[in-house]
């Protein structure tokens, strides 16, 4: 027998969605975590990923250029609210944001060079893309009424990696 | 000697609150007011007062320039609230003060009542000062470490980072040992163990007097004992945890601008692995967005430039007519592959498999016949880039061909 809602899982999952602790289907991963460890990996290779807060597959093939945009986005997301005197944290996991603000955030930031270079974030209409498509699309933002979005807790695996060159770093330096 | 009434001069703080409360904010950050910023500030305000700041005593001259008279100093910090935090060193001098008197007071208990009395006095004034220094750090310190997480002075980062760290490393971590529950050490226990001694004082002692000044002193240190606790719980459950996020978040912006800076983020970084969808269908409201993503991935976002090497290689050139005169003077060439490698070997010294190849293609010529060996034998041509497996083919003349 397998658990209840498993098409909807598998279809998320498979999808490229990121299961997070505010849906139904995350206590249901959690409670048959070891059988979907084993169903992904013996049916399709695919490693299921988890935090406390979200459930992820991966396999060896990678979307290196999406992953790449959503870092990029964070990043200056996260770094436009703290010069805003804003605590990113708190504004990722519990505002919304209006999509004009998000991309007045990217689009008045200082990192000027890496916004040009990255096609989905060098004009309006690209930046709206990535958050309302790309991003809804995998469950890291949520659509609400008046183009207003929230994130989901997924953001966490983009900002926790940024976080984590750092600790490479210090611990490269110090080796 | 004030020749001012004591009425007159709250009378005239109260008037010129605003103003002295600008000469304060001045002294707070420059800890001193100069010649020309108290002009600027009686202009400001259109008062001429300076004449009274110096007969209330409000002002003391510094040189040529000014400070708040301490006194006054104090008071706007407490009014205001906006007290300079003190160095663990400062409140710690209380600490002293403190355990030197209990020492006294316990080991020379029976001698004289007068300086036994004298002494309890002078402790319950040391511990009222202490619980005044920790509980106004514990303000500025909190109000400091606020205004910091919500950045209202806009600092940069880096400064902000620097302002964090140096909180926590100098004043709270110090501070929270004075104030350890769990430290046999700390002067919060050294206030239990007072409490405790003139509980039993207050009871056990001779001379009324005593005992009563033991009972005051048992008194204030159980709303001393009781302040500080809240103080403790306060640093443990507000202050720390706000700097440790303040820390926290130093980490993540520390890593996003490594990210960032220099372009790293298109360079070797690898972001983290996100699942590359390939099931799809037509009708998937995200088709769009999936066939674009499923494109961009082969898609490099830099420019790449290749940069070709001059080559000093110097290019051969395949001289068809004088290979055929060589191969029509051999023939027939039992072995026409062997023969093309033996002909081009000859020439250069550096066998390519380009050149042979281009040597080779002399069998397409129109003139010649070809037989495969009749055994159908194979030969095998090695390179430096592999071996090559051919037929034994004979070549000839064709007979009908007109020269």
């Amino acid at each position: 027998m397998y658990p209840n809602k498993h098409k909807e899982i598998v279809t998320s999952l498979m999808d490229g969605k990121f299961i997070t602790i505010d849906d139904s289907t995350f206590d249901i991963l959690n409670e048959n975590q070891e059988f979907y460890l084993e169903y992904f990996d013996k049916s399709f290779g695919f490693e299921l990923k988890n935090t406390q807060e979200f459930y992820y597959l991966i396999s060896d093939e990678t979307n290196e250029n999406t992953s790449r945009d959503i870092s990029i986005f964070f990043s200056i997301l996260c770094y436009e609210l703290d010069k805003d005197g804003k605590n990113f944290m708190d504004e990722l996991g519990y505002s919304d944001f209006h999509i004009d603000e998000i991309v007045d955030y990217i689009k008045s930031s200082t990192w000027t060079d890496v916004v040009k270079a990255n096609n989905q974030l060098k004009d309006t209409d690209s930046i709206k893309r990535l958050v309302g498509s790309t991003m809804l699309k995998r469950n890291i933002a949520v659509k609400h009424s008046d183009d207003k979005y929230s994130f989901t807790k997924a953001y966490r695996l983009f900002i926790d990696f940024a976080r984590e060159l750092i600790k490479k770093e210090t611990n490269e330096a110090n080796a | 000697m004030f020749k001012s009434e004591p009425k007159t001069i709250l009378q005239f703080l109260a008037t010129h609150f605003d103003l002295l409360r600008q000469l304060f904010e001045i002294q707070v950050k420059n800890e001193i007011i100069l010649k020309g910023q108290l002009v600027s500030t009686l202009k400001e305000f259109g008062n001429d007062i300076e004449n009274q700041l110096f007969e209330h005593k409000l002002l003391v001259e510094q040189n040529d320039d000014y400070v708040i008279n301490q006194p006054y100093f104090v008071l706007f910090e407490f009014i205001l609230q906006q007290f300079k935090p003190l160095l663990p060193e400062e409140i710690e001098k209380f600490g002293q003060s403190i355990r030197a008197l209990f020492l006294n007071i316990k080991d020379d208990f029976e001698n004289d009542k007068n300086l036994l009395l004298e002494r309890i006095e002078a402790l319950s004034s040391e511990i009222k000062k202490f619980r005044d220094a920790v509980t106004n750090n514990t303000i500025s310190l909190l109000n400091e470490s606020r205004e910091l997480k919500a950045n209202t002075g806009k600092i940069e980062y880096q400064e902000k980072v620097q302002k964090a760290r140096y909180l926590i490393e100098y004043y709270i971590i110090p501070l929270n040992a004075i104030l350890d529950l769990n430290h046999s050490q700390s002067i919060y226990n050294e206030l239990l163990a007072i409490s405790q001694f003139s509980n039993n004082k207050r009871f056990d002692y001779s001379d009324e007097s005593i005992r009563r000044q033991f009972e005051k002193l048992y008194n204030l240190l159980r709303q001393v004992v009781k302040d500080i606790s809240q103080q403790s719980t306060i640093l443990s459950n507000e202050l720390l945890p706000l700097l440790d996020r303040i820390k926290t978040e130093s980490e993540y912006l520390q890593g996003f601008i490594f990210y960032l800076t220099n372009m790293n983020c298109y360079k070797e970084i690898k972001p983290p692995m996100l699942f590359n969808t390939t099931r799809d269908n037509l009708y998937n409201p995200y088709i769009y967005e999936n066939t674009k993503e499923y494109f961009e991935q082969f898609k490099n976002e830099e420019d790449v430039f290749i940069e070709e090497e001059p080559t000093d290689v110097e290019q051969w050139i395949f001289n068809k007519s004088e290979y055929k005169s060589k191969l029509n003077s051999k023939l027939p060439v039992t072995d026409f592959f062997s023969w093309c490698k033996a002909a081009i070997e000859n020439e250069k010294v550096d066998f390519d498999i380009d050149s042979y190849f281009m040597v080779t293609s002399l069998i397409f010529e129109e003139e010649y016949e070809i037989q495969q060996d009749e055994e159908r034998q194979s030969i095998s041509i090695k390179t430096k880039r592999g071996e090559f497996i051919m037929p034994k083919l004979q070549i000839n003349q064709i007979k009908n061909v007109s020269e």
